[in-house]
């Protein structure tokens, strides 16, 4: 934490705040897709809830001038990320080839000292076995491990969809595309508020938004080097 | 005045603790013993004949070209060639009864990871690693036998000695736990 | 994604069942059924580890959205987005994601049910064609909005019957008043359509009522125009402006939120038309410019200025457009409200260019709430015998006042083909369970959502789960068994409907794609998921004689003491259906927060005047009933209006939505505006404390509520 280097970034999102209308279809798209366990009524109130991916809404003015203020809030993906040196256990990794944060489950003990690391609030438990009835657990998606009591998890940047497209374009010998990789959220997003792609690419979809006049990160003054970035929304065009 | 002994002491104790840990380590090498055989097969398949007479590995498991499994074979691929071979043996006698059954082979999968591993045979086969480099010698096996110690660190031992530019890749967590 | 798509050529159904260990296959050009076939038989495609993917439409809501599912031996994981598709474009909402729980809920109904026990398929069809023998007077289909080839179907059936045609209604027509609006488009332009509004072209919308980015009509279309609109042309940011008493995920995402009274969207329509005609300098037929805009300003509680304000980015904008939405279409006065919208829409002369307004082609053939309003009436009268119902669950989405379940027990016999046992089947002699969308054949003509006519297909991405059967094959079946009908009925299955019904579309030769004869045809309607035309291209409103209709604008009686205006809206659960989902139900709401439950949103002013506090058990009392919720303090809500949505309470549908929260529709009156669509917007309620507190689950105790920060 102590040295600041030079960003090395590789996969990286956008999110345009002007176009995101806080639908909640990138939370249903992300469980679904990664077999992330409903958990009810109770546990849910609780803050138990597994959402990779939530729509923060803020509240701006007051009546009749009221409007709400959505945040799409997943793991920031970190290049400096709090998460990784408090693991005693290198559970919480860093991915030095897809610059990345992972969570390596079948070596997570659930200390969960990277969650209350996080600024961003972006880990969740799973603090019981949430069970899925027959024949429910039929739809799984068998490229996600599905987890287990005791351990903590968080958005991967649908890491199996990074891998996947990448195995692929290694087959039919070419590189990766923009474009090629989508993860679960952008894919169903239904305004394209969600772009994701290579930032170390200047000419990505992704890089292009990341240099709007519009572009912020989030708590970027702790020094996490987070690899979403937002564009502000409310119609603040040109800074 | 009885003398007193510490529990820790009695023999009779000790045996017993003995004894436990003897069934636990029994109980322990047993187990780690059926992980290593062979599980019991619905036809005592002869891979050493097959790769003997010169078939080709992928041409019954396809799969490791295009995509993460092998692939088992269904009868209609067994039945393609042994239909025009003199069926003398028993096992080829339990070939034909699943045939005219039109009834699936329900083999066993030997060669397993664990589901938090994520392997794929396209790259591997692709980079010119041969079947036997994990799957040990076929041709000197009847059915499939499970190799030993296929843990993380065997991977790594054979990803350590790629290329160095690409270690860094191949050592990556994601590239097996997602 | 596109590479799994354009790898699809001839895809045939496959897979492999998790009990058998058996691969299913079917489906191709060739072959029409789903069936089960063994391990033996693997095609050649179908590979163990990879996944195969099938185009096929969705049915949670009646937009026709194209969906590509990913199967994997034999299971569906997950729901995508067409990309090719025109309505959708590769988008999916949480409804559709949530396809797969409903396919594989534990809670499904397993085969064909007589009084709660089990009976077979032969004397399921028996008894459904003993019931076509007798009177054809007495039958009745009471269908869905979804799917339209069913509806056809059914029509067909009943006019060689000799039966009334089907009545066709549920709670996306109800809360969007699609009658009202497809009443006021004959009004202004002569044709009875859903009109098509060009958001993406765009550059000021003016939605009233429009919850367009929830449910309204076709959201992804729209929600896809609203991108498009504000990421604008040559970086120009167009302006959305919402006029509706509660502000939804549609208001809360404008540039500028205005809460007129409930009711009085009409009087604001009208005050708008007449500021706009003077900047303009048009004039107003008698009705709409008698209207003072200064006058309609203070009934709405709006400031006048603020209007002034609306008209002059209207008036001068390049495209702007104005959007009649349902909650601003259900009052007494809802005709006008619509005739309104529209001609402000005629005022700014965008009918048939980019950025207006269109007439779509398909004919809705929705009913109006008249229409089931004399069903139940020939109900109670005891004159039918027969009534079957597909795609709508009217004992829970239909007013509590309208008394359907005792009607329904005025009918000897009582088929339902729900898929899920729901409070409608629950009342049924005869249950004969549909299969769920992913297993299902059909089509559905896309409803004003796309910029070209487009009929969407649907096949079955994986063998069926459960003893289920076709509603279509059922009715074929019966039909079959009677002389007359089985000439005018002369298919042998669902498929050789639609095939039948598809061979216009081929003669056509106006789609994307060209084919020789039908089963060509079939394969690529299959493979790409629909037919639709290259090119976009919609007709043009014409208004004839634009002032000639009036309807009565009157504004609602002013609010007693103690009384407030109730609002109801439609959530992600949709019309009710979706509360079984339980990936749905832990979807937040966007605007609360909150999940698994019902809410009722008040002011925070109201809520300190009447001594309720958040979380607290609240009783709502109306005309018609009375329910109880927990308060949710909502800043963005009209004082004088609490809001409950709609889709929680069920009393059935299985362990995820049993016993969850109220049903809404217990308060709803029955009164009807000028179109026959039920006017809720005017329901009036008393609410008071009940001393009970219950939490509610909400996604925003743990990261803060407000943020005065700014």
């Amino acid at each position: 934490m102590a040295e600041v280097t030079e960003e090395k970034m590789k996969w990286g999102m956008a999110i345009d705040l002007d176009v995101c209308t806080g639908c909640n279809a990138c939370v249903t798209a992300c469980a679904m897709e990664n077999n992330i366990p409903f958990t009810g009524e109770d546990e849910s109130g609780y803050g138990r809830g597994l959402h990779w991916i939530r729509i923060q809404r803020y509240w701006h003015g007051d009546y009749p001038e009221i409007k709400p203020d959505y945040s799409p809030m997943l793991c920031q993906q970190c290049g400096n990320a709090p998460c990784e040196p408090v693991c005693p256990v290198f559970a919480a990794v860093h991915s030095e080839e897809e610059q990345i944060n992972l969570q390596v489950y079948n070596r997570c003990i659930g200390t969960r000292y990277c969650a209350n690391n996080c600024p961003y609030l972006s880990r969740v438990f799973n603090w019981f076995d949430y069970e899925i009835p027959e024949p429910m657990a039929y739809y799984l998606n068998p490229s996600v491990t599905v987890r287990r009591r005791g351990v903590m998890e968080k958005c991967t940047f649908c890491v199996q969809r990074i891998h996947a497209g990448q195995e692929q374009a290694k087959a039919e010998g070419r590189p990766v595309q923009d474009g090629d990789i989508v993860p679960a959220c952008a894919q169903a997003c239904p305004t394209d508020a969600i772009i994701f792609g290579d930032l170390s690419d200047p000419q990505s979809r992704v890089s292009q938004m990341a240099r709007s006049q519009r572009s912020f990160r989030q708590l970027e003054e702790l020094g996490t080097e987070p690899r979403v970035i937002y564009l502000k929304g409310g119609g603040q065009y040109g800074g | 005045m009885d003398k007193v002994i510490a529990l820790t002491k009695r023999p009779a104790f000790r045996i017993g603790v003995g004894l436990v840990l003897l069934v636990l380590l029994a109980g322990a090498g047993g187990g780690l013993y059926l992980t290593q055989t062979p599980p019991p097969q619905p036809i005592q398949f002869p891979h050493n004949l097959h790769v003997g007479i010169g078939a080709q590995c992928q041409y019954c498991h396809p799969g490791v070209a295009w995509g993460p499994t092998a692939g088992l074979p269904s009868i209609s691929k067994c039945w393609g060639c042994h239909q025009q071979v003199q069926k003398k043996s028993p096992e080829l006698e339990k070939l034909a009864a699943y045939v005219s059954r039109n009834e699936a082979v329900p083999w066993v999968p030997v060669a397993i990871q664990p589901d938090f591993v994520h392997f794929n045979h396209r790259p591997h086969v692709a980079a010119g690693v041969a079947c036997e480099s994990c799957h040990g010698d076929i041709s000197k096996m009847t059915v499939a036998e499970p190799q030993p110690r296929q843990n993380m660190g065997w991977c790594l031992d054979c990803h350590k000695t790629m290329a160095p530019e690409n270690f860094t890749r191949l050592s990556d967590c994601s590239i097996c736990h997602y | 994604m596109t590479q799994k798509y354009t790898r699809r050529e001839f895809i045939k159904l496959s897979g492999l069942t998790a009990a058998a260990a058996a691969v299913l296959t079917g489906c191709g050009p060739a072959s029409r059924y789903v069936v089960r076939r063994p391990y033996t038989d693997m095609p050649e495609y179908q590979q163990t580890g990879l996944s195969t993917y099938f185009a096929t439409t969705c049915r949670e809501c009646p937009a026709g959205c194209g969906l590509i599912v990913r199967t994997h031996e034999g299971r569906a994981i997950k729901v995508e987005g067409n990309p090719a598709h025109p309505v959708n474009r590769g988008k999916v909402c949480s409804r559709g994601l949530t396809a797969v729980q409903g396919l594989y809920n534990p809670d499904r109904i397993t085969g064909p049910l007589q009084n709660g026990s089990e009976i077979s398929w032969d004397q399921a069809v028996a008894q459904v064609s003993e019931a076509l023998k007798a009177d054809p007077q007495g039958v009745a289909f009471f269908l869905g909005l979804a799917p339209d080839h069913l509806f056809d179907l059914v029509s067909e059936l009943t006019a060689a019957l000799g039966a009334p045609p089907p009545v066709r209604y549920g709670a996306y027509g109800m809360f969007d008043a699609r009658r009202t609006l497809t009443e006021a488009a004959k009004l202004t332009f002569g044709v009875p359509s859903m009109p098509f509004f060009d958001l993406g072209e765009s550059d000021f919308i003016l939605s009233f009522g429009a919850n367009f980015l929830e449910t309204w009509v076709s959201p992804l279309a729209y929600a896809r125009g609203l991108s498009q609109m504000r990421r604008g042309k040559n970086n120009a940011r167009g302006r959305l402006v919402v006029i509706e008493p509660r502000q939804s995920v549609t208001s809360g995402t404008a540039d500028l939120w205005l809460a007129p009274a409930p009711g009085t969207e009409a009087l604001v329509a009208a005050a708008l038309a007449n500021l706009v005609a003077a900047r303009l300098g048009l004039s107003l037929p008698d009705d709409l410019a008698s209207v003072d805009p200064k006058e309609a300003a203070a009934a709405a509680g709006i400031a006048f200025e603020k209007l002034q304000e609306v008209a002059a980015g209207f008036a001068s904008a390049r495209a702007p457009l104005a959007l009649p939405g349902g909650s601003a279409l259900a009052h007494a006065n809802g005709l006008a409200a619509a005739r309104a919208v529209l001609v402000l829409n005629a005022l700014v002369k965008n009918l048939g260019r980019p950025g207006g307004v269109f007439l779509t082609p398909a004919d809705p053939a929705a009913s109006s709430f008249a229409d089931v309003q004399d069903l139940v009436a020939r109900m109670n009268a005891g004159k039918i015998h027969t009534l079957f119902i597909h795609g709508v669950n009217p004992v829970f989405e239909l007013p509590a006042a309208l008394g359907f379940a005792a009607a329904l027990k005025k009918v000897p016999q009582v088929v339902s083909f729900a898929s899920f046992p729901d409070e409608t089947a629950a009342l049924s002699t005869l249950v004969l369970p549909d299969h769920t969308l992913l297993e299902s054949w059909g089509y559905q003509r896309t409803l004003a959502g796309a910029d070209r006519e487009a009929y969407s297909a649907a096949q079955p991405v994986v063998v069926p789960l459960h003893n289920t059967r076709a509603a279509a094959d059922v009715l074929l079946s019966a039909a079959r068994q009677l002389p007359t009908l089985a000439a005018a009925l002369p298919y042998a299955d669902e498929v050789e409907f639609l095939q039948a019904r598809l061979l216009p579309l081929l003669e056509s030769r106006k789609g994307f794609y060209d084919a020789p004869e039908i089963l060509t045809f079939w394969s690529q309607w299959l493979q790409y998921g629909g037919w639709w035309p290259q090119r976009a291209g919609l007709e043009a409103p014409i208004v004839a004689e634009l002032y000639a209709a009036a309807a009565p604008l009157t504004p609602p009686a002013p609010l007693a003491s103690g009384e407030l205006h109730f609002y109801t809206y439609p959530t992600q659960l949709g019309d009710g259906s979706g509360a079984n989902r339980p990936w749905l139900q832990e979807t937040p709401d966007p605007m609360t927060t909150v999940m698994w439950n019902s809410w009722v949103e008040i002011h925070p002013e109201t809520a300190a005047k009447l001594g309720i506090h958040d979380d607290d058990v609240v009783k709502i009392v109306s005309a018609s009933g009375e329910i109880e919720a927990v308060a949710y303090l909502y800043p963005a809500i009209r004082p004088d209006t609490v809001a409950v949505p709609f889709g929680q309470g069920h009393s059935a549908l299985g362990r995820y939505a049993e016993g969850r929260g109220a049903n809404p529709a217990a308060l709803l009156p029955l009164s009807v505006n000028e179109s026959g669509d039920l006017s809720f917007g005017d329901t009036r309620v008393s609410v008071q404390p009940t001393g009970q507190r219950r939490p509610l689950s909400r996604m925003e105790n743990r990261h803060g509520v407000y943020d005065h920060a700014e």
